[in-house]
């Protein structure tokens, strides 16, 4: 009976240390809207969820579609207009059971310098880069 | 006793019935509510007169006849003004035959950078029917004052160059040249597009 016992427990032990104590980044819904090599830029939306036990930090992203990825953000500025500006930092944090929505308005990876046209229906390929997590690929889908 | 009950049971059900009508008439029988801030009083829009990015003069007088809507954005912004220029599009294909009525416009805050051409390249990609409109900086100065929009080149840390911060509502100018309503930014197409149903079958 002892043995048994001492048996559970070590599998017990063996499993809950397998279990991921880190960041765990999820990305999903990414799309971007259809628009012309010609209007330069281009913004991503997504959701980012972490289901991990850890923060996380989205510190970057890069696409062959675009010459350079920047996290941005969306604002309202006091006199009630809309501004837009790099995030403090250059790092979107992604706090454990978080999930963290990039959408109109408000967070967005901003594509500078297309180096082709986005159309509808068409896939991009994106990296992001997470300090933790390392590189995480994705697609987002272009949508009207 | 069988006549009491049936006695309250045809007052409850009546009741029961006014209620249901009553609710009716204030929820579904109500003329919509416009989603945008109404104008009160009507008041003359400004009548700018700028070029069009097909190399034409063109003045708010010119649209009489049609609904305007006037937006003021630039090219080089990418995450609000093309989010309002597709739910304008997605407005005028919801309205059909109804959407040659209307006539969607946007006035360049950001005439340094956003000629003709650069507007003719970017316009038509929302909508055919779209016009972008550019001027002097002192065009655009004026034409904005007169709508109340604000806006203001700001430095920035980014291969965009400059950005350019604006107030991002959307102007319904009737058929006779008059401001009617303000949309804030965030209206969607079927909000949109269900107020120029109302006001287009008055
Ligand atoms: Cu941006």
């Amino acid at each position: 009976m002892k043995k048994i016992f001492l048996l559970t427990l070590l599998v017990t032990l063996a499993v809950s240390s397998c279990k991921p104590a880190g960041p765990k980044i999820m990305v999903d819904t990414a799309w971007g809207r259809q628009s012309p090599k010609t209007a330069t830029a281009g913004a991503f939306y997504m959701f980012i969820r972490n289901a991990g036990l850890e923060e996380d930090k989205l510190i970057g992203a890069k696409s062959a579609a675009c010459k350079t990825v920047e996290l941005h953000e969306s604002y309202q500025t006091p006199e009630g207009a809309m501004g837009m500006r790099r995030v403090t930092g250059d790092v979107i944090a992604i706090p454990p059971g978080a999930t963290v929505e990039l959408k109109v308005g408000g967070l967005h990876l901003m594509c500078i310098d297309k180096l082709q046209d986005f159309n509808s229906g068409a896939q991009i390929e994106l990296t992001l880069r997470f300090e933790k997590s390392g590189d995480v690929p994705l697609t987002a889908d272009i949508r009207e | 006793m069988k006549r009491i009950f049936l006695f309250i049971i045809s007052l409850a059900a009546g009741l029961g019935l006014t209620a249901a009508l009553t609710f009716a008439a204030t929820q579904w029988l109500r003329p919509p509510a416009l989603h945008g801030l109404v104008m009160q009083p009507q008041q003359p829009a400004y009548n700018f007169t700028l070029m069009s990015h097909y190399g034409q003069t063109v003045s708010l007088s010119d649209f009489r006849g049609k609904w305007v809507m006037i937006y003021f954005g630039y090219i080089a912004c990418p995450d609000v003004c093309p989010a309002t220029l597709a739910e304008l599009n997605k407005a005028l294909l919801s309205l059909g035959k109804q959407s040659e009525r209307v006539q969607v416009v946007m006035i360049t805050v950001d005439p340094e950078r956003d000629t003709k051409e650069q507007l003719a390249g970017f316009m038509p990609h929302f909508n055919k029917s779209f016009i972008g409109l550019t001027g002097t900086s002192e065009q655009i100065k004026e034409a904005a004052t007169y709508y109340g929009i604000y806006f203001a080149k700001h430095q920035e840390d980014t291969a965009l160059g400059y950005l350019v911060d604006h107030t991002a509502t959307v102007m319904l100018i009737d058929p006779d040249g008059y401001l009617r309503v303000v949309y804030s930014f965030g209206t969607v197409a079927k909000d949109f597009a269900d107020d120029l149903k109302y006001l287009m079958a008055r």
